[in-house]
């Protein structure tokens, strides 16, 4: 159990980047000594129980709420206050933001062999898309950030849009941000563009720059008549959007355009429905109305709508029907959720190990995403309302996809459980901040390391064996609650009771037989070329490699 | 009785629906006997299609103006769908199935006509005797022998004809013993622990009934148990119901062991659900998966409904109880709750999975089965006789043995390693113990299979399974022997709905996951 308990004489030794608890377990007669590992970076809130006057075994310690859905509690001898001090040196470093100390990314002096911020060149990305071609350009409109100071320097927009038409949109669409391509297909040229929702308001204003715009969009591939529109959010949210002054595209205003909503919630809905999440399954489990209890936090059936939207933006735009264009209300959670999701069905490049990497750094990190308030690195106000777990959402989307699609995903579990691991643990600068300009400014790829150099140098680890490479098959996964299922091996991976065996079996075993068969392959080859060397010795003519090399095919 | 005056109509033209899965089927249809056949005509490429009528559980008829659709739904699980050409041959066709696939004589049933090639009558019925298991049991240790005090059936009509007993306790004691059992049915060793030198017994329910009766020879026969085990070794009852249910069951004559009476043995009670409320867990389960209106919204909760992962999990715990009772105290286990023939034999089979890594390879499990649940007296006749689907009102029905193959999956998705035969033998076990072209699953008990002839006059599942050609699929590529024992997680968090059993209904099945690359 990590509720620990009971534990006395208990020697913390802290560095700024880990608690490490080193201590003799005093449940039942075991000797065996437990190695608790929690980076700091993942303590949301620290607080203390107990009083000088608390009575009884336990009741005096630290509490340490965890963001990856754990609690810590410390039991502590109330003598010597011993807890002040290590009350004080924890809130310092799991919470540098408020004590003007640099989060421990910019402290981490660890080397890899591979540089992971090399992995993302949005033009060699964008040239691997086939762009820029007749009908899509490459912009630096953005180069200072000043068109939109939450996207990425570089932008792919229509060809026959100019500068100052991109000007004139980005006054009518949230934050600046104005629908640029993220994907396009390699063979029918239909294309995902995101960005936000157009600033419509109570008067339901218009603006013939963005009307325009749109259809100059959906002119990129001559035959189709409409655009689809994707607006990820539930009509009435949508609706309600307007008095704040947003609002979504309407018809008489986008003729040519066709506006479907998805219906998938806010950040609120995801942050209380993951909450209730943790509620059931830690400290213990609920036991006796479990897949009530699952149904009624509605985290699947988030996921689901997520799926689900993400699949109707991959098959509009893989059967040719029509380009998509998607928004939420800002454009970088739900939006990021679909564009990412609907890429990782339609292209396979994406679903290598480098494919996904460039993947989240894309339509995650360089679009602005708002790790840094969503996940609250180093702060100490747990009870933001700007956190919510919208890449985890996402991450446990991709897990979902590679359940219904063992062979299709380069990666393995762990890599997924890596990355969310140091979505909070501050040891890299891959997830630390809200925008490109942001961490363009903090001169974060100078200062810090990367999540992928870690990764990357160490692939094997994160490989799936059962990986087969695959050119263009689009996934289209099962978005039902029959086949979705809830990621245990992430949310209750604390509970002793629910661990499964690590490292996964099958995987080991497979690895195992793939090597095993490597080996027979090559003493195949060595008997052969023996074989024909002893042949061509009475001959003279030379024997070349044998042209008979039977192709070998092991099917496991 | 003669099957053809049961066939009104013999042939039709007819199309077959066979889900969403597979192309439709047009031919001729023919009714035999047995069988349901769809012949596509000389130009088609298909092969002739072929359906056990014995399989169907429940047949359901419409007309329209010139020919009818009959809907079959398998014991299997498998929904089929035929169009008919013509009213009358449908109405005819329908009726007929609806009376061949309830007969009841066992004797005239397919398995005592299938003749199959390559297999030879009487073959792989040696495979699994009593006497083969009491020679293992020998070679560790000397406390046990074989008896055959029920060669005739007489003490116990459930039981086989030999029975491994304590070498202290002489066969008029059992029989003395097999008349204070429910049924007969005394203490026998179901499994012996080398390792830690304990056993795991079962029998019946004693009959104390309301005056709490004793009798001497059960208590010596308790006593010898524990003295043939390790030094020391105390025991433990788990007994299959509630206390509440065992002490009612005293009122029908019924009830447990007294405590004074029984020395050195401790009861648990580990209430396990049995008889008709399975059925209908199961039923609801069915019900739930094949709704194509459910709303999706909800299906966690009508899962949870339906209970039968509740069960899966009650199972798995109860076995592993008596498995840890033996490996980790090191005491002797004796299973029973009422009759002894179900949810007993279900904790015994699947506590030696845990336990025995011989019961996890391909030959091992086969004798498992044989012996812990046909040779042990599981009424598959009367348990299998309908599936989920048969408006019939149930009488003895029940998916017992379904559940067992349910957490013995259970087991293999958490230990994917450890079993040495995958999904494949579970599915094929499911299927031929409803309905089956081999003898394996007929009948009651040894008895009755006796007065059959069923070994002589049908052909073995394990024959039939035991062919390369069949090996190939039923194997686990993956195993690797392990010869700890294997605890399963049983919290349901770690259970999960064996979808291949009932995948024919979850429709929408992403069918192309596991397709090899093209």
């Amino acid at each position: 159990m990590s509720l620990l308990r009971g534990l006395l004489g208990m020697e913390l030794i802290e560095t700024s980047v880990r608690l490490f608890l080193d201590f003799q377990e005093k449940l039942a007669s075991l000797d065996s000594a437990l190695i608790l590992d929690v980076p700091l970076g993942v303590i949301s809130r620290i607080e203390k129980m107990g009083g000088a006057t608390s009575r009884g075994e336990n009741s005096y310690g630290l509490d340490i709420t965890c963001k990856d859905m754990r609690n810590l509690r410390f039991a502590l001898k109330q003598e010597g206050h011993s807890r002040r001090d290590m009350f004080d040196i924890l809130t310092r470093y799991a919470f540098p933001l408020a004590h003007s100390l640099p989060i421990f990314a910019f402290l981490n002096e660890e080397k890899f062999n591979v540089d992971g911020w090399t992995v993302y060149n949005p033009v060699e990305e964008y040239r691997r898309q086939g762009l820029p071609n007749h009908h899509w350009r490459i912009t630096f409109i953005n180069k200072c950030y000043e068109l939109c100071d939450t996207y990425p320097a570089l932008l792919v927009v229509p060809y026959r849009a100019s500068d100052d038409d991109l000007r004139r949109v980005a006054t009518f669409r949230s934050r600046n941000r104005i629908p640029v391509l993220s994907w396009i297909h390699p063979e029918n040229k239909t294309v995902i563009v995101r960005c936000s929702q157009p600033l419509v308001g109570m008067s339901g204003k218009r603006n013939k720059d963005d009307e325009k715009y749109l259809d100059v969009i959906r002119e990129t591939n001559r035959q189709i008549s409409k655009l689809t529109i994707y607006d990820a959010r539930p009509n009435v949210n949508a609706v309600a959007n307007k008095a704040t002054g947003g609002g979504y595209e309407s018809d008489d205003a986008y003729h040519n355009a066709e506006l479907f909503f998805l219906d998938i919630h806010n950040i609120h809905v995801m942050r209380e429905s993951l909450k209730k999440v943790k509620d059931i399954v830690y400290p213990n489990v609920e036991e006796s109305h479990w897949l009530s209890s699952l149904e009624s936090t509605h985290w699947l059936e988030h996921i689901k709508l997520v799926l689900t939207g993400a699949i109707q933006v991959a098959d509009k735009v893989s059967s040719g029907k029509s380009s998509v264009l998607v928004h939420c209300s800002d454009g970088w959670d739900r939006t990021a959720q679909l564009t990412s999701l609907a890429m990782l069905m339609l292209d396979s490049f994406y679903r290598s190990i480098e494919g996904f990497e460039i993947l989240v750094q894309k339509e995650w990190i360089s679009f602005g995403h708002k790790f840094a308030s969503r996940i609250g690195h180093g702060d100490k106000n747990h009870a933001d309302a700007d956190r919510s777990p919208i890449f985890l959402q996402f991450i446990d989307c991709v897990w979902q996809m590679s359940k219904q699609f063992p062979t299709a995903f380069e990666f393995n579990e762990r890599f997924l459980i890596t990355i969310l691991d140091h979505l909070y643990s501050c040891r890299f600068g891959t997830f630390l901040y809200n925008c490109e300009s942001a961490r363009e400014r903090q001169k974060v790829t100078e200062r810090t390391v990367s999540l992928w150099s870690l990764i990357n140098s160490n692939k094997d680890k994160f490989k799936n064996p059962f990986y087969t490479k695959e050119i263009n098959r689009v996934l289209y996964p099962v978005a039902s609650m029959r086949h979705l299922e809830l990621w245990v091996n992430y949310y209750i991976r604390w509970n002793p009771r629910i661990k499964q065996q690590q490292p996964n079996p099958v995987e080991q075993r497979y690895v195992e037989l793939l090597a095993l068969r490597d080996e027979y392959i090559q003493r195949l080859e060595e008997l052969q070329l023996a074989g024909s060397a002893k042949l061509a010795e009475p001959s003279t003519s030379p024997a070349g490699p044998s042209p008979m090399m039977p192709h070998v095919h092991t099917h496991f | 009785m003669e099957f053809s005056d049961l066939i009104r109509t013999g042939r039709a033209q007819a199309k077959l629906l066979r889900g969403p899965e597979a192309p439709p089927l047009r031919g001729t249809l023919c009714l035999t006997g047995h069988h349901l056949l769809l012949s596509p005509g000389p130009q088609a490429t298909s092969e002739l299609w072929l359906l056990l009528l014995r399989s169907v559980d429940s047949i359901e008829k419409r007309v329209a103006s010139d020919s009818g659709t009959i809907t079959l739904r398998c014991k299997d699980l498998r929904v089929l769908q035929l169009e008919i050409e013509g009213v009358e041959a449908s109405l005819d066709i329908a009726r007929s199935i609806e009376a061949l696939s309830s007969l009841e004589s066992v004797i005239t049933s397919f398995p005592f006509f299938y003749r199959p090639k390559g297999l030879r009558l009487g073959d792989a019925w040696h495979f699994h005797p009593p006497e083969r298991y009491y020679k293992r049991v020998a070679r560790e240790t000397n406390a046990w022998r074989l008896s055959e005090v029920n060669e005739d059936f007489s003490v116990c009509p459930s039981y086989p004809r030999a029975v491994i007993v304590p070498r202290s306790v002489d066969d008029g004691a059992l029989a003395r013993s097999a008349r204070f059992r429910q049924g007969g049915r005394f203490p026998v060793l179901s499994y012996h622990h080398a390792p830690s030198g304990t056993v795991l017994v079962r029998s019946s329910q004693p009959l104390t009934g309301p005056q709490k009766r004793r009798c001497a020879e059960d208590e010596e026969l308790l006593r010898a148990v524990l003295a043939g085990a390790r030094p020391g070794a105390r025991g433990f009852i788990v007994d299959t119901r509630s206390s509440q249910a065992a002490k009612q069951a005293r009122m029908t004559g019924g009830g447990t062991e007294a405590k004074t009476a029984y020395p050195g043995w401790k009861r648990l009670h580990r209430p396990l659900e049995r008889g008709q409320p399975l059925q209908e867990s199961f039923v609801r389960l069915v019900e739930a998966c094949g709704d194509p209106q459910q709303s999706t919204d909800s299906w966690l909760c009508r899962l949870e409904g339906c209970c039968w992962l509740a069960h899966v999990k009650e199972a798995l715990s109860t076995a592993c109880l008596a498995a840890q009772g033996m490996e980790r105290e090191g005491a002797c286990i004796l299973v029973h709750g009422a009759e002894g023939t179900d949810s007993t034999l279900l904790v015994t089979s699947l506590a030696q999975l845990i336990l025995d890594p011989l019961s996890r390879t391909m030959a091992g499990f086969q004798e498992l089965v044989e012996r812990e649940w046909i040779q042990a007296g599981h009424p598959f006749q009367l348990r299998c006789a309908h599936s989920a689907f048969s408006h019939a009102r149930p009488k003895h029905e029940a998916p017992t043995f379904l559940l067992f193959l349910d957490c013995v999956w259970q087991l293999g998705r958490q230990f994917p390693l450890s079993l040495e035969f995958g999904e494949g033998l579970l599915l094929a076990l499911f299927e031929h113990a409803y309905a089956s072209p081999f003898g394996t699953f007929l009948c009651n008990s040894e008895k009755e299979r006796c007065l059959c002839e069923v070994r002589t006059r049908t052909h073995s599942l394990w024959s039939g399974l035991n062919q390369p050609k069949e090996q190939r699929k039923l194997r686990n590529p993956l195993y690797a022997p392990n010869p700890l024992a294997i605890w399963p997680s049983v919290e349901l968090q770690s259970l999960r709905l064996w979808q291949a059993s009932l995948s024919v209904l979850l429709l929408l099945r992403p069918i192309s996951a596991l397709d090899p690359p093209t």
